[in-house]
């Protein structure tokens, strides 16, 4: 395995990294960051419902007039509950999977709602890619960011 | 085009890039016409905000002409002059109609980031690393600009660009930490910070009726600005004991509204700025909260205290007992600029608001590399570099 090859590798290695940091992030234990409590077992944490607060009607997000796209494209995997939101928020629009599901799974739901989020209160989602840039150093630190920005809509908290 | 990036800590450079195009139906592209450093820039030039790419376009501070129009744009055309709001905001999330443009729900694709650190997500901003979208800056010939009917405000034939730049975002940012620090009729105010929001900040103030404004800053230059320009009173830290002087000029009471106008790198002399400066370099903390902690101590009882400078993460010796026990309202926040950008250019028509002398050094876009090395160093009086592309 030459340079070219190494560098390469530990670039792809650390996009994988940068992505599997941000999976973790919201479990960091550190004081100032994250949380002070306890953390759900993971058979929990994944069957939790996760949701989002729409600023429209209940009957703009009523499920038996059909689901946004991308929920809809989950199908009968997950179950969707809506309820009206306390104080002229909207509507809550709340949703988790039939079975226990795995990281990419809940990936998928997480990118799932905002997106439907945004399709019901803007009418599209809003694109970052392609954005101009210069030229990008092949650095492992470089990738790493790149692999968490690219997982980014399919993490954090929700 | 061409294009200032990123190309590591303490690295910019000029560099031809893609142009933008539109990607989403609200989009407009900007021909841009003037774009400007602002302090919040050397925290990612400095690393202090690891999460950018070499090669990432920055600048958030613009203005410019609408050169493309999106398909369900209503009301912007090509020719427009326009300014622009730093922060991307949809303008129909709950956040967005509580004005609250910072924090919208819609204008951040990349919220696993920022929701794993403070456990919400802000608003996205124009080149300001991939915690806040991704998106490419100002410091370009063009911009792609999302949601342009929400953040961009057509600019009164009366105002010049050289005015309506600063409209962007450090008026706007000035403007909203007197507004929601709840300044009144009758308040004595203090900022600490004389770049150019700690400026607008305290002209803001004095817009909203304040009777008594009081800028704390240590260059000299920066204290003449804000005597002239401003009109507001100055105190210069380095030679002054600052804690004593509020109190003098309060009838001991300390000021009603205090403004933090610094950010994470605060400069602070004798001890405090020793131990700030070496714990952020261990990485013991992330941020120097000097001007902050002086703030909170220094506000009177009941009174309210804004964070307007940028922070990151956890600091370390903050006076949370003295913000309880003396009742205080503390509040921050990234710049709410959709809010006040129709009153402040109605303002800057009026004449009642100047920025003009804030553009200390005017260059080529080509010398952004020099332009950012003399914002740093703050040398030959540079309290703004403004770039045209």
């Amino acid at each position: 395995m030459d340079l070219t090859q190494v560098i390469g590798r530990a670039t792809g290695l650390a996009g994988g990294a940068g992505a599997a940091l941000l999976q973790r992030l919201q479990h960091v234990r550190l004081p100032g960051v994250g949380q002070a409590s306890a953390t759900d077992d993971p058979e929990r944490a994944a069957r939790r419902w996760r949701a989002v607060t729409v600023l429209r009607d209940p009957a703009d997000v009523d499920p038996a007039a059909g689901l946004p796209t991308p929920l809809a494209a989950l199908g009968d995997r997950i179950e969707v509950r809506v309820t009206p939101a306390p104080g002229d928020r909207g509507t809550e629009l709340a949703a988790r999977y039939r079975h226990t599901p795995g990281p990419e799974e809940i990936g998928d739901l997480r990118a799932a709602l905002r997106e439907a989020k945004a399709l019901l209160e803007v009418g599209e989602v809003l694109r970052v890619d392609p954005q101009p840039h210069g030229r990008r150093a092949a650095t492992p630190q470089g990738a790493a960011l790149e692999g968490a920005a690219k997982a980014a809509p399919r993490e954090g908290v929700l | 085009m061409r294009a200032v990036t990123w190309q590591g800590v303490n690295e910019v450079g000029v560099e031809t890039v893609p142009d933008p195009t539109i990607l989403n139906d609200r989009d407009v592209v900007l021909k841009v016409t003037r774009t400007t450093t602002c302090g919040s820039d050397l925290h990612l030039i400095g690393g202090y905000i690891p999460a950018m790419r070499t090669g990432d376009v920055i600048g958030h501070e613009f203005m410019g002409e609408v050169v493309e129009v999106g398909a369900e744009v209503r009301d912007r055309r090509v020719g427009d002059r326009v300014v622009v709001n730093s922060f991307i905001a949809c303008g129909t999330c709950w956040y967005c109609r509580q004005e609250l443009y910072s924090l919208c729900d819609n204008g951040n694709p990349n919220p696993g980031i920022t929701e794993g650190l403070w456990g919400q997500s802000p608003g996205g901003c124009f080149g300001y690393s991939h915690a806040v979208g991704g998106f490419a800056g100002s410091h370009a010939e063009y911009v792609r600009v999302p949601y342009a009917d929400v953040g961009t405000f057509v600019v009164p034939e009366e105002v010049s660009d050289d005015r309506a730049l600063f409209a962007s975002d450090a008026v706007s940012t000035g403007w909203m930490g007197a507004d929601l620090a709840g300044t009144k009729p009758g308040d004595t105010v203090a900022v600490w910070g004389a770049g150019g929001v700690g400026q607008m900040a305290a002209r803001a103030a004095m817009l909203l009726g304040a009777e008594q404004v009081v800028v704390i800053d240590r260059l000299p230059e920066r204290l003449a600005q804000v005597r002239r320009h401003v009109g507001a009173e100055v105190v210069d830290y380095s030679t002054t004991d600052v804690m004593a002087e509020l109190r003098e000029r309060t009838g001991g009471r300390g000021p009603d509204v205090c403004i933090e106008a610094v950010g994470m790198e605060a400069h602070s002399p004798g001890v405090h700025g020793v131990y700030d400066q070496v714990k952020q370099q261990l990485r013991l903390q992330t941020d120097r909260p000097s001007a902050v902690r002086e703030a909170i101590l220094a506000c009177r009882k009941g009174g309210s205290v804004f964070v307007l400078g940028v922070f990151a993460g956890p600091v370390d010796k903050f006076p949370l007992g003295a913000a309880m026990n003396k009742g205080l309202t503390l509040r921050g926040a990234q710049v709410h600029g959709q809010r006040y950008t129709p009153r402040i250019l109605e303002h800057m028509a009026r004449g009642e608001l100047t920025t003009e002398h804030l553009a200390t050094h005017v260059m080529p876009l080509e010398d952004a590399a020099r332009g950012y090395e003399l914002f740093k160093s703050k040398e030959d009086g540079c309290v703004r570099a403004v770039f045209l592309p």
